[in-house]
């Protein structure tokens, strides 16, 4: 008996888990990133890419609109970029699909190499200005493999923008992407900040307070911490 | 320039669960002790905290709490007819690194092997034939562990109290329990605990399960149901279900860990010494080989230094702990092709698997709302728990309802024909992420001939030392096993009210691209017989008297359960014959 | 340990499955038959009930935020989960109260529902209140932001959020909060007249020194801010005044 799940005609503010408050200048700041990594060639197919790999519809934003290409560029010139938890001794021989990636590449070089390629590729009709549907195909092409980007299989390729774009619309808007938690909001994940003791073993209730990230409190404020005091024993 | 330090009595080479559980029951009988490290040191407060630890893609993702593999990786094939090739990033299985290990990052499911798995060559003999297990595949090299349930129930028990594990018993000295696993071994006394709070997946897989006439039991947990103090005086919280557990540390002093059951009773004591960031190289032996005389370490500076000690354990992940003994030369690498040599046989792991079941979108299964062990079980397909003889197959499954947190970069799930990305993939996530129940299965690993540890020729670690090699795949008899079970899982599915199930089981060939499990098993294993042992039942090295290897490297293969609180109690088991036979009079405690 | 990408190895190699539902908002589990009347929650606020429970107002204010003594707490913003659960604690003497027990008992089911809405949707200012000593509240701040390794006490944070914000609905806000209310309840778990929350917060209120609890009162009384509760309105804020 407890109102723990707020009307749908009460919709709006933050008790609205599914509402997706945004505004033009939040959805012009997801879009327009501050690019660290990628140059404007590179950032044109990336961000065209993961629009048709996460598509908006009349209700959510997409890939795009999450920031997620934000979300890729950061990791890109960061730690993950340069091969980060990748070991990197050779040589280098090709495997068995069992034993993994095998290629000398870090995700920089191989997003760069392979960009690289395709755009080279497609320098008479750039990805971002086909169709739709023609885009859908040749992701396709990519992702069904055959086709060497460099020295990078176009399969393989096509497996890193995928996991970086699901890694982007997914994690923590703290990483850049999942930009007003639009996805956490989509699928009704309440995010970081969890203590479910008391609710565990009310079996089916809805929960729809807004989710929270690693970045904000219970209002919807960014934590602004000046510094959490430690002490170790 | 090594730097030679002064003697002391015990060495570990890892602190970890087993590392610092040694080291507190020998630091308790007076012995000087170091606690070698290779990773950083950390505490609940302020390592372990609230928001930060809840990052999925720091933690789940990019294994912020692994083995660094840019120092150390382990090469992997599935046949001895391929080049073994470096696993470049972990992803089958997860060694922890840093102070505490992987009994850090581990999800608390808290089970005791069964009487039979302990002697399971004889019983599968004694119940089905010789011929039966030949049958089953001629390549398969199962054993018995040279130590009994019986002997292990203290032990067992003991390390239940330690951690404080919350279940149901099911069968205490022989009478059955109602509530609880009614397949369990025999235990002396209840759980320290009382259950877990029951998901809502949980209950739906109950139903489900009673339905079809199976047993279910809530899932043993050591992240607590309620706050508790252990007999070393420490004290944990109640979990909080706040489904940030598997890869994680717990803020809330509410998992069972180094961390939080034992490290706080043993770092205050004045003979003990911790040295983080140590990378232990080899332990050194006299010239007669049968002796060590320590170990040689580097530490974060790079510094390298030995460290004499009367007493060297290995107390690093299994992996590791193989990997140290083949550096250390000590013992016999197995040859697959003659079968002589001991040390790396028996490599095992664990199969996997389970289905996938979507249910009504008026079903909120909150899969968010978890710990590490939330859940509800069956052992029906357990073990030899299931008669067998027309089956073709050994081993089993245990079957449940485990989420552990339905974070979003890793569960996702849509039904069979959704598009792999794309509008359609986006709204069927949408559509069914809290209206979907994995139901798991975990099982037996078989051992065999096949299937061992090396180090490898080629790919060398951080310091110049060759990575180790793994050959494996599983078994076909495994295989078979786990699809015999898929078929009833997904039974028990539509018992669920699944509209769609989608059916799982064990597939070959095993691969290192995909998360299944961290319990690697085997390659130092204890055993009666020198040949195809490398420890005796007391976990010590039969080529060298004064080193033992603790942990699962010593399980001879792999039982359906998982593993911590086994080898808790195979490591209280093995520190009570130091403590009380090797201290006194130390040499051989078994003589071949 | 779990296998955590059981989906994507699952969903592998399957035969096709027509997709026939768009995505459709979730449908609610309805817990509550009675969907909560703020209005009708204001009016038992402002004048109470016919069956004699008195008006909240007098005690909490009609805006939820008491008079800022701490002999009743501030409850503007609370979650309505939360206050609705603390009343039925009342009205069942799970926290045993003399002053609040037999109000929560002349209110009915709905009644319930209806006030705690009202209050939960409340975004009321916080009342200037005396600095206290800054040495507690440091005390106080690493409590409540690391807590204590020795004594085994987890970060009060690690439950109630970032800055004691709360994570509702289950668990309240400290933020802004006051002081000796927060002490005083922190003394009825330890006395268990409180026995809500009884496996957290009765333990922990054993571990804390009564200098422990007189920290964290002081430091949370003092985090105050959380003015805005606008979530479509993300403006770097400093919650700590210092």
């Amino acid at each position: 008996m407890l109102p723990i799940a707020s009307p749908a005609q009460e919709g709006g503010g933050h008790n609205d888990a599914s509402s997706t408050p945004s505004t033009a200048a939040d959805a012009r700041a997801a879009q327009q990133p501050t690019y660290l990594f990628f140059n404007s060639e590179e950032a044109t197919f990336i961000e065209a890419a993961i629009a048709r790999l996460i598509p908006k519809d009349d209700r959510w934003g997409g890939a795009l609109e999450a920031g997620v290409a934000n979300y890729i560029d950061k990791q890109l010139a960061g730690a993950w970029g340069t091969g980060e938890r990748l070991y990197r001794s050779g040589p280098w021989q090709p495997g068995t699909p069992s034993q993994g990636y095998q290629l000398s590449f870090t995700p920089a070089e191989l997003y760069r190499t392979a960009l690289a390629a395709i755009n080279k590729a497609l320098a008479q009709t750039p990805f971002a200005q086909m169709s739709a549907d023609r885009q859908d195909k040749y992701l396709a092409s990519l992702e069904q493999g055959g086709t060497d980007l460099g020295g990078v299989p176009s399969d393989v390729f096509f497996s890193h923008v995928w996991q970086s774009t699901l890694e982007g619309f997914f994690s923590d808007p703290v990483y850049g992407g999942n930009h007003n938690m639009i996805s956490w909001r989509m699928i009704g994940f309440p995010g970081a900040y969890a203590s479910y003791y008391e609710l565990v073993d009310k079996h089916g209730i809805k929960i729809d307070r807004p989710p929270m990230s690693l970045a904000e409190d219970a209002n919807g404020h960014l934590l602004m911490d000046p510094g959490i005091p430690a002490s170790s024993p | 320039m090594v730097q030679r330090l002064k003697p002391v009595d015990v060495v570990t080479i890892g602190v970890g669960l087993t590392g610092s559980l040694a080291a507190l029951e020998l630091a308790k009988v007076g012995l000087k002790v170091v606690g070698l490290e290779r990773g950083a040191p950390r505490y609940t407060v302020p390592d372990f905290q609230s928001p930060a630890i809840h990052d999925e893609l720091r933690f789940s993702i990019r294994k912020g709490m692994m083995q660094d593999n840019t120092k150390v990786a382990v090469t992997f094939r599935n046949s001895s007819d391929q080049t073994a090739l470096p696993i470049r990033r972990w992803e089958s299985f997860l060694p922890g690194q840093g102070l505490g290990g992987s009994f850090v990052h581990w999800n608390g499911q808290s089970f005791r092997f069964q009487v039979a798995d302990f002697i399971y060559k004889t019983h599968i003999e004694q119940r089905y034939g010789k011929k039966f297990l030949e049958a089953c595949g001629a390549e398969l090299t199962i054993q018995d562990w040279g130590v009994s349930y019986e002997e292990l129930e203290p032990h067992f028990d003991r390390f239940e109290y330690l951690c404080g594990v919350s279940g149901k018993a099911g069968n205490i000295k022989g009478q059955i329990q109602p509530g609880g696993n009614p397949f369990e071994a025999p235990r002396s006394r209840e759980y320290p605990n009382p259950p877990m709070k029951e998901t809502y997946f949980g209950a739906i897989f109950r139903k489900g399960a009673e339905n079809l006439g199976y047993h279910p039991y809530p899932q043993p947990s050591s992240n607590l149901s309620r706050p508790y103090t252990n007999p070393e005086g420490l004290k944990l919280q109640q979990c909080v279900f706040c489904g940030f557990c598997e890869r994680y540390a717990c803020e809330h002093f509410a998992k069972a860990s180094p961390q939080t059951v034992i490290l706080p009773a043993l770092l205050n004591r004045s003979n003990y010494e911790l040295r983080t960031n140590c990378e232990v190289l080899r332990i050194n032996l006299d010239s007669t080989r049968t002796k060590a005389t320590g170990v040689t370490y580097v530490d974060g500076s790079g510094a390298e230094y030995e460290q004499p000690a009367e007493l060297v354990l290995i107390t690093a992940f299994p992996l590791n702990n193989v990997r140290t003994l083949l550096l250390s030369g000590i013992g016999e690498p197995y040859d697959p092709k003659t079968g002589k040599g001991a040390v790396g046989r028996n490599y095992t792991y664990q199969t996997t698997g389970g289905a996938t079941v979507f249910l009504d979108e008026s079903t909120n299964v909150n899969p968010f709302m978890s710990s590490g062990a939330p859940g509800t079980m069956i052992d029906d397909f357990g073990g030899d728990n299931f008669d067998h003889s027309n089956l073709g197959f050994i081993g089993g499954q245990y079957v449940g309802a485990i989420m552990t947190g339905g974070r979003p970069i890793e569960f996702h799930p849509t039904p069979p024909g959704t598009p792999k990305w794309g509008l359609e993939w986006k709204r069927a996530v949408a559509q069914h992420y809290n209206h979907t129940i994995l139901v798991q299965q975990h099982g037996t690993s078989t051992a065999s001939r096949l299937n061992y540890l090396d180090l490898d020729p080629t790919y060398k670690d951080a310091w110049g030392q060759p990575l180790l090699r793994m050959t494996f795949d599983f078994p076909e008899n495994d295989i078979r096993m786990s699809q015999y079970i898929a078929d009833r899982v997904v039974e028990i599915g539509r018992a669920m009210g699944g509209k769609i199930v989608v059916r799982g089981g064990q597939r070959r060939p095993y691969t290192t691209t995909v998360y299944q499990s961290t319990h690697n098993c085997g390659g130092a294993i204890m055993g009666a017989d020198p040949k195809t042992s490398v420890v005796n039942r007391y976990l010590q090295c039969w080529d060298v008297p004064n080193v033992f290897s603790l942990g699962a490297s010593a399980f001879p293969q792999n039982g359906s359960y998982n593993y911590s609180v086994t080898i808790g109690a195979l490591t209280y088991w093995a520190l009570d014959a130091i403590k009380n036979k090797y201290v006194r009079a130390p040499g051989p405690l078994v003589h071949a | 340990m779990n296998p955590a990408r059981l989906s994507s190895i699952f969903a592998a190699s399957i035969g096709a499955v027509v997709l026939s539902m768009a995505w459709t908002a979730s449908a609610q589990i309805q817990t509550a038959e009675h969907a909560p009347d703020r209005a009708h929650g204001a009016v038992i606020a402002a004048q109470g009930t016919a069956a004699g429970a008195p008006a909240c107002a007098q005690c909490h204010a009609f805006n939820g935020v008491a008079d800022g003594s701490g002999a009743s707490p501030r409850i503007a913003g609370q979650s309505a989960h939360y206050l609705a659960m603390q009343l039925q604690h009342f009205a069942s003497g799970i926290r045993d109260n003399p002053l609040m027990s037999p109000v929560a008992k002349a209110l009915a089911p709905n009644d319930i529902a209806d006030v705690s809405a009202y209050y939960a949707a409340i975004n009321a200012p916080f009342l200037p209140l005396p600095t206290p000593n800054p040495t507690l509240i440091i005390q106080g701040e690493k409590l409540a932001k690391v807590g204590n390794e020795a004594r085994q006490i987890p970060a009060c944070n690690n439950c109630h959020g970032p800055g004691g914000a709360g994570e509702p609905p289950a668990i309240p806000y400290l933020a802004g909060q006051y002081a000796s209310y927060i002490a005083l309840e922190l003394q009825m778990w330890r006395r268990g007249f409180r026995k809500s929350s009884p496996e957290e917060m009765a333990p922990l209120s054993h571990r804390l020194t009564e200098e422990d609890i007189a920290a964290v009162a002081a430091y949370y009384q003092q985090v105050q801010g959380f003015v805005d509760s606008d979530a479509s309105h993300r403006t770097p804020h400093v919650s700590d005044p210092r």
